[in-house]
């Protein structure tokens, strides 16, 4: 007889449960039955490590690290159709965006790694300080997140197109956009972050 | 009491009629009519088709063992010819339900068939007939004469007329042909009112819209076709006369996916399990198979579900290596640039993305229950998901059997017939 196997990797039983329970949506998690419609829909499925049936098998299995470090919780582009589809009426997107927005703040999103955290951070900024998000401002704040000589590096290769949207009158030259009353906002979003806290 | 008491509360429109009233002539109704008439009990059988039979006469074989289904439904029709106490009234669609145990008003529309009792089936009329139409009983997938024959099995043996041809030159073709007097232009769509003490809902199902399924574009091709259009399809008297062909050129269909839970198991169409789909797709896989040397069939799936003793079915199709099982729902089917079908989705298993391209497609569309619209009152209800149920604890006189009361195969729509007539006998005999 051969010795009992050891797993090769870590798995927390506990995690399923914290998902279920500080997850939006999660609670409606251990409704997946596997089909794979949501990976098979998902228009940016290619790109993904594992989709989202795969990461929901993950999350149950309680590969923790794996799950909030998958690249799959930065390849959503939020477009529902996984939601939509579902044959047991799974929020999908809801539960993959917040499980990005948990891995983040718990330091899962490596710096380097994954472009479309710093893509994310960049939108939410220009939106956070104008109240409308900046074309101009948004691609620059997120080719300098990696570093100053790769932004240089990445906005010269990106030139070329930036003229043609000027000409095109797809981009414009001037103040950034802004909102009226960008106070209101700011109260709004203080507010939202205060009932954030609070749970 | 005696035989001859009860038959004398007939079409009666007393407070306690004897009678029972089945709703609906498929093998559930069938066998619940027959088995209520064997006893001594008098019974009006009322069909909404032309014949009996419904959707198993449409069917090619049976699930496990690949019989005719033409073969059961005989035994029953022999019954029925040497039982008197069963009065079968087709082409009466029940609109409306009303009264309570003893004295039930079922009131229903009687369509025109052009054709009375005199009809001896010789065939003349259809011959001189020259409208066409799809025909009903292949689901559309080909065309036939306006006065037909419903199928060659047809139950009653007797021709029917397509409204379609009355005030054409066709109908005074159709009138001078007949020899014997049977065709009548003068009858006229009518509401009838039927009395009964008991009623046993028989009404069965339909296969659930696959044009619902927005992204498996059923319109897209003609080869992605639903279960029911493969039976006709596969059957001696369907379409192809029992070729499994591409029905878009005629080409063998060698390349086939068979695709599980096309509409069942789904929160936005139906969510229950329907239960045969897993199995007749086993008996489609076993119909390509047969036919070509050189087949490929794909069953995707979620997981197999074969009920019972049918697991013993699976294995024995599984061993075939020209049957393969994918475990995916896919998300997309669609007509590829090729002019061939493609199926899309994600291989749960090793989290593969797939596009493969086939033949055929055949969606395993669920059973949606056909008693939706029908206004039903009293001691029955409609769940809902439209399957009508026999209010639990009541002593009530409405009763239901076949799919009309749950997704179920023939087996048990026959075992559920017998159980819903012993109750119905319960309800008009207990006094």
């Amino acid at each position: 007889m051969t010795a009992v196997p050891t797993p090769s990797r870590t798995y927390d039983l506990s995690f399923a449960r914290w998902v279920r329970e500080n997850v939006e949506g999660g609670d409606k998690l251990n409704m997946c039955m596997q089909c794979g419609m949501c990976s098979g829909s998902c228009p940016n499925g290619q790109e993904m490590d594992n989709g989202p049936r795969k990461l929901f098998m993950m999350v149950r299995a309680g590969l923790k690290d794996e799950v909030l470090s998958s690249s799959t919780l930065w390849e959503c582009t939020s477009c529902y159709r996984c939601y939509v589809r579902c044959p047991r009426g799974i929020p999908v997107t809801t539960i993959v965006q917040h499980l990005a927005a948990l891995a983040a703040k718990e330091g899962y999103a490596p710096k380097n790694k994954v472009e479309n955290y710093f893509f994310s951070k960049a939108f939410w900024w220009s939106a956070e300080s104008f109240g409308k998000t900046d074309e101009r401002l948004v691609t620059m704040k997120y080719f300098f997140s990696f570093g100053f000589g790769e932004g240089i590096r990445k906005a010269l290769d990106n030139l070329k197109i930036a003229l043609g949207m000027i000409k095109a009158g797809r981009m414009h030259i001037g103040l950034p956009h802004t909102i009226k009353n960008k106070s209101q906002l700011k109260a709004m979003i203080a507010k939202a972050k205060e009932l954030e806290q609070k749970g | 009491m005696t035989f001859v008491e009860r038959r004398g509360t007939m079409a009666q429109d007393g407070p306690h009629s004897q009678t029972i009233a089945v709703i609906g002539g498929g093998i559930a109704g069938l066998t619940a009519a027959l088995e209520a008439a064997e006893t001594g009990y008098d019974v009006i059988l009322i069909e909404k088709e032309p014949a009996l039979g419904g959707r198993v006469t449409r069917l090619n074989r049976y699930f496990p063992k690949f019989c005719h289904p033409t073969c059961g439904l005989e035994i029953n029709y022999q019954r029925l010819r040497k039982n008197p106490r069963v009065k079968v009234l087709t082409m009466h669609e029940v609109v409306a339900v009303d009264g309570e145990k003893g004295n039930y008003t079922i009131t229903a529309k009687k369509l025109p068939r052009f054709v009375n009792e005199k009809c001896t089936a010789c065939g003349e009329c259809g011959k001189v007939c020259e409208t066409e139409i799809d025909d009903p009983y292949n689901y559309g997938m080909s065309k036939v004469k306006a006065a037909r024959l419903p199928h060659e099995h047809a139950w009653p043996m007797r021709y029917v007329i397509d409204p379609v041809v009355k005030g054409t030159d066709d109908q005074k073709r159709i009138e001078e042909a007949c020899k014997y007097g049977a065709v009548d232009f003068s009858e006229e769509e009518e509401e009838v009112t039927i009395n009964a003490g008991a009623i046993v809902w028989a009404t069965g199902w339909r296969p659930y819209d696959a044009r619902k399924l927005e992204t498996y574009h059923y319109d897209s091709s003609p080869d992605i076709i639903n279960n029911v259009e493969m039976e006709r399809l596969a059957n001696h008297d369907g379409p192809t006369g029992g070729k499994v062909v591409r029905p878009s050129n005629g080409e063998p269909a060698k390349k086939v996916a068979l695709i599980q839970c096309a509409g069942s198991r789904d929160v936005n169409h139906l969510p229950y399990c329907s239960m045969i789909c897993c199995l007749a797709s086993l008996k489609h896989a076993a119909y390509v198979l047969e036919q070509y040397e050189d087949a490929e069939v794909h069953m995707y799936y979620i997981d197999i579900r074969a009920h019972d003793k049918m697991q013993t079915f699976y294995e024995r199709l599984k061993v075939d290596p020209r049957l393969k099982f994918i475990k995916s729902k896919p998300a997309e089917i669609g007509l590829g640039e090729d002019g061939r079908p493609y199926v899309k989705g994600e291989r749960t298993i090793d989290r593969e993305l797939y596009c493969e391209s086939y033949d055929l497609v055949v969606l395993a569309t669920g059973m949606e229950p056909e008693a939706k619209g029908v206004d039903i009152k009293g001691d029955v209800v409609k769940d809902e998901d439209g399957f009508v149920l026999a209010l639990e604890g009541e002593d009530g006189g409405q009763f239901s059997c076949g799919v009309a009361a749950g997704p179920f195969d023939v087996a048990l729509s026959t075992m559920s017939g017998t159980a819903a007539a012993l109750k119905a006998i319960q309800a008009v005999g207990a006094r």
